[in-house]
This record gives structure tokens, sequence and C-alpha cells, in this order.
């Protein structure tokens, strides 16, 4: 499938796109189809598959619409990468491409597929109702369009990059947990709810909370980053899931959940001893029983090559613990300071 | 001889204890010397950022003070101790207020945060500083016959607005030590993908099946084993491979490896003087 093209002119290439194709209809599995195309400098990888839909092979199915990084509709993997194919420059996929003149495209993960390059997003969709990612007004029906509702410019600062997002999913295609388990909530629903939680407006707070700190919600994130990293906004998606678990242990309490449970040993330890005492963090995280039940059996391998933890007694401070320690409590001050004063 | 400080891991103060105790070995013989923070504190691990911004601050604000006042660059060897360094050290560049407030703290001991010293992973010292030439040169046991599957783990290439030295979309520092040893790498999908290790008390399963996704495809490969610059990444590769395999329906596993244990071999140490036998898979 080669369309023909005067080679090697400056600012022109010929581009194989191995393109992903799958028709539940008709096909058993899926496979590649190569298309070969002139492509001069500035092309994006969207306007190729354009073409190629146009000129050579009308099946190729994509979903598209605004063609400038705004509609979120294009995201799918190029050479791997989830990203938008609006915004992708061929030229610098090509420099990078492992195969010479060969970009790879293929569909978003972690979504259903549909057929070729378009995924389902009916499953982010419903999570995005599961976790009521709205503001719900804390204003009394009576007065809404009659009062305004101001937002001082620091509260917006807190949710303005996360107001970015155009649910695009590379997020969700890239995400670690995601891929081991599509039951977790998916960074994309995170940053949504995030920025709905932070919102002074909104009424659901304690309610969205309750449910992101049940299983495969916000601590079962492995802080991979991945998800930040593919963002096409650059949204840093990871500081929305800390705001989020810092939120959870404020409102909930440091001993709500595991989750909430293990970050706080890392502050309790800290303090003690200058460092993690982690001979009894599991059982700090989820109890004796677990902890017998789940790592009993590697604890014994670890014993026989010497390389548990110490138990707590056998920790030793770090040098220096007493001042270390001081200062550590003077901050503690500093932060019930800045909690008072924020609360008036 | 350059010298550096070193920043002591918790995990390498107790179950990888063998990763300090190969850099000890060898440092001299590549011409560098890491002089052990002993006053430094865990500097939080991912979580202390989110439970307590401040103290974060506090914490890691200090360790970096401790090694600008000897004057030398913090180095680390846990892919996560350097994200999360390296995110405090960015904060608190960032936001004067926030450097002011921690540095009328340290005073107490005599300490202040400038932001003079840089933090970095002993994997980066050894490619940039080194240098690859004089690794080369020191190669007594070339790995030459071995394929090795190159796993970096994830902080340290993401965030890349706080780690930024390899590209974290197709990173080569790893790759370039493992032939510089005389080693082969394996083209390897999972290089720059996740261990699951942050969430193996949290959500086991997930991360069982995240670690397994690596190994098997190091396995399948024909790897002769992996080799990681992160004790945590190690942990989950291999003293939980046994789980997460069992969990996959694999049976078969495949050695994990420090970095600092792979150039202890081609330095000419043995396994047992590395502390390799220490590994549960071996």
């Amino acid at each position: 499938m080669t369309v023909s093209t005067d080679q090697h002119k400056e600012g022109n290439k010929e581009v194989t796109f191995r393109v992903f194709r799958f028709n539940p209809q008709v096909d058993s599995k899926s496979y590649f189809d190569d298309y070969t195309i002139p492509v001069e400098r500035g092309v994006t990888v969207l306007r190729s598959l354009n073409y190629i839909k146009e000129h050579i092979d009308g099946s190729v199915s994509f979903r598209a619409f605004c063609q400038a990084g705004i509609c979120g509709s294009c995201g799918m993997r190029v050479n791997g990468l989830s990203q938008l194919a609006c915004t992708t420059q061929v030229w610098d996929v090509l420099a990078k491409s492992r195969e010479p003149g060969v970009i790879k495209v293929e569909p978003l993960r972690n979504l259903p597929l549909i057929k070729d390059l378009i995924v389902d997003m009916d499953p982010l969709v419903g999570k995005m109702v599961h976790y009521s990612n709205w503001v719900d007004s804390t204003m009394p029906e009576a007065q809404m369009g009659k009062k305004e509702f101001l937002i001082s410019e620091e509260e917006f600062l807190r949710y303005d990059k996360a107001t970015d997002c155009i649910l695009c999913a590379s997020c969700v295609s890239e995400c670690s947990i995601l891929r081991a388990n599509k039951e977790y909530v998916s960074p994309a629903v995170l940053l949504k709810s995030y920025r709905m939680s932070v919102d002074s407006r909104d009424s659901m707070h304690e309610q969205r909370l309750a449910e992101l700190v049940k299983d495969h919600g916000v601590w079962d994130c492995t802080h991979c980053y991945r998800c930040q990293e593919s963002c096409v906004k650059s949204i840093p998606i990871m500081d929305a899931i800390h705001g989020l678990r810092e939120d959870a242990i404020e409102s909930r309490g440091k001993n709500d959940t595991s989750g909430s449970k293990h970050a706080e040993a890392f502050m309790t330890d800290i303090e003690k001893k200058g460092k993690l005492i982690e001979a009894t963090l599991p059982i700090r995280t989820n109890g004796v029983v677990w902890t017998l039940q789940n790592l009993l059996p590697m604890a014994m391998k670890m014993i026989m090559k010497r390389r548990t933890p110490p138990p707590p007694p056998l920790v030793k401070s770090v040098k220096g613990i007493k001042i270390f320690r001081a200062m550590f409590r003077e901050m503690t001050e500093h932060v019930k300071q800045d909690h008072k004063s924020h609360n008036k | 001889m350059k010298r550096y400080a070193y920043y002591l891991s918790c995990i390498n103060e107790s179950m990888t204890k063998e990763v300090d105790r190969s850099i000890e070995l060898w440092q001299k013989d590549l011409g560098i010397e890491l002089v052990k923070l002993h006053e430094g504190t865990c500097c939080g691990g991912s979580n202390l950022e989110y439970v307590s911004p401040k103290h974060f601050a506090l914490v890691n604000g200090r360790n970096i003070a401790l090694a600008e006042k000897m004057g030398l660059d913090l180095i680390v060897s846990c892919n996560t101790c350097l994200m999360t360094i390296r995110t405090a050290k960015k904060k608190l560049d960032e936001t004067p207020e926030l450097k002011r407030e921690v540095n009328e703290i340290l005073k107490k001991e005599g300490l202040e945060y400038r932001g003079t010293s840089e933090v970095r992973h002993l994997l980066w010292v050894l490619v940039d500083d080194v240098g690859l030439d004089t690794i080369r040169e020191k190669v007594k046991v070339p790995l030459n016959n071995y394929r090795i599957a190159p796993f970096y783990g994830c902080h340290i290439l993401r965030p890349s607005t706080v780690l930024g030295h390899d590209d974290p979309r197709d990173p080569t520092s790893l790759d370039q030590l493992i032939e510089a040893l005389g080693g082969q790498t394996i083209p390897y999908t999972h290089k720059n993908r996740c261990c699951g290790f942050h969430t193996l008390l949290v959500a086991e399963q997930e991360s069982l099946n995240v670690a397994a996704e690596a190994l098997q495809e190091a396995i399948e490969s024909k790897a002769d084993f992996i080799v990681t610059p992160c004790p945590l990444c190690h942990t989950s590769l291999d003293g939980y491979q046994a789980k997460a395999l069992k969990n996959a329906g694999i049976e078969n596993s495949i050695p994990v490896f420090h970095i600092s244990e792979m150039i202890g071999l081609a330095l000419g140490y043995s396994a047992k003087q590395l502390g390799i036998k220490r590994h549960i898979v071996c």
C-alpha cells in the first residue's frame, strides 16, 4: 500500500505508518497494516492518518475532531507512547523511531477496544460518575442566580492546572495499576476528584472522599509517575493524587485505611529514629493476621538469607537524633500554627 | 580521588545491605570516594511529601545541607530516595519563604540549606564523572557471556521535571554501563516501567501483577539476569519474585542484581564478597 512520490526532497520523506487493525465483526485477531505515504515536515500523525483514510484505505478507523489539541478525541499510542495524534509531529517521532522510517500507531491501553484505533471511553465516564466528579453546589437553590459565588485567586490556583484536563485518556492508557486491575479508579478520575474536592463551592467533599479511600481508590496508586509524564497538557497529576491523600488523612484521620496507616508510619518513624522501622511496617499497615497470612513464607526465606530488617529495638537512631527530633517537633508547631491561622 | 557525600537509604541499612557492601569494595578502584552521611535521615520515601509537606522540606533540606556543609554533592543509590530528595530541593529552590522557614529551624544544628550541592544517582556519577572509558579500562572479568535486562525503575526517570538525566521514554545510561562492563543488553520494553514496590502492602495483587509482567518479559527474552539501579525495585523483583510469578502462573525464575554487584563482578570481586548469596533468587 504505497503512494509514489519524489524521494529525498528536502523537507519531504516517505514514511511507513504501521497501523493496528481489528474489526470485531470480521477479524478473529488483530494485525498491522503498513501504509507508506509522502510526509512533509510539519505534518502531524493525525493529518497522516487522514491522508491514509482519504487516499489509500477508507476502512482505517480512528476518532478525531478539533485537530488542535483541544478536544482530546485523538488519543492513541504512537511508537508505544500514549499521546494526541493531532499535536504529534511525524518528524519528531521519526527521529526516535527504532525502525527507521516506520511509525507504529496503536489504540490506547487499559480501555476496551471498539475498532482499530478507537477505544471505548464508557468505563472512564462510569468512574467519573461513580466518584461523583461534579460540583454539587453548597449554595441553596433559592439563592442561585441572585448572589455571586466568589472564588479567591489563591483558591483558583489550587485547581487551575487540573481544569486543563481534556479527558484524552493518555494517562489512563499509561497507568501501571490500571494495567494490573481495570477496577482501579485511574489517574484522570483522581485528577478530576481533586479538582472538585478543593473547590469551596462543592458540598460533596466528604461523600466523594469516602468513596475514594475504598479499595481500587486513591491509596492504590503506586507513584510511578507514568500518568504525569504522558499528560498532553503537562498537568502535575501526582500533585493532585498527593493532594487527595493529604486531604484523606486530614479529614478521616491517619488510621482510616491501610494506605493512610502506611503513609503515616514514615512520619512517626522519622520523628522517633530518623529512619524507617521496616520490620513492623506490614503489621502497622495491615495488622498481624494479614501479615502472617501474606508474608510468612517470604519472611522465612528472608530469615534464611539474613535479609530481614532488624526488629525495632535493634534499629539504631541516626547520629544526632536528639537535635534532629527537636527540629522536627519545632516544625510540627509551625504546622499547627498554619492550621490555626488557616481555620480562622 | 573524587569525593561525594553518600546518602544512607533505609533499605540499604536493613534488607539490601549488599548494595553498600559492594560499593565499598570497588569505589576506590573507580577513583571515587563516597563519604557516608551518618547524620542523614529517612527521606520520607515518596510518602512524607503529602503527609506533611513542611516536614518533608525540613528533613530533606537538612539531608542536602549536611552534604553542603562538607562541600560535596549528595549521591543516592535508591531511586525513590533520589526522586524524593530532588523533589524537596526543587520545592526549596523555587519557594524562598519555605527555604527561609526551613533554614530558621536548621540554624539550631548549625546548618543552612543553600542549594549548592547537587543530588545525583550513583548511576549518573558512574556514567558522567567516572566515565565509561575508565570503567571499560578497569574491567577484569567482562560480562560478555551474559544477556542482561536493564530495569531502570520509575524514580530515576520520572517525573522528568525533577530527574531529567535520561529520556524517560528511552533511557540509556544503564544500558551504557552494562555495555561498558562487557555485557549484552537485551531489548526490554519493561526497562522504564514500574516494579510495583510502593503498593506491595496496600494493593498487593496489583503490585504482584506489575512485578510479574516485568519478570515475565525478561524470562521470555532469555535474559540471564535483570539489573536495576534501585534497591526497592530489587526487593520487588527478587524478594517478591516467587509470589509474583506463582500468582501469574509462571514456573520459572530469574536472578536480579544491583548495579553495584554487577560492577563488582566485572571488576573481579566474588559473588560471596558482593553478598549476592543474600538474594532470594540466586
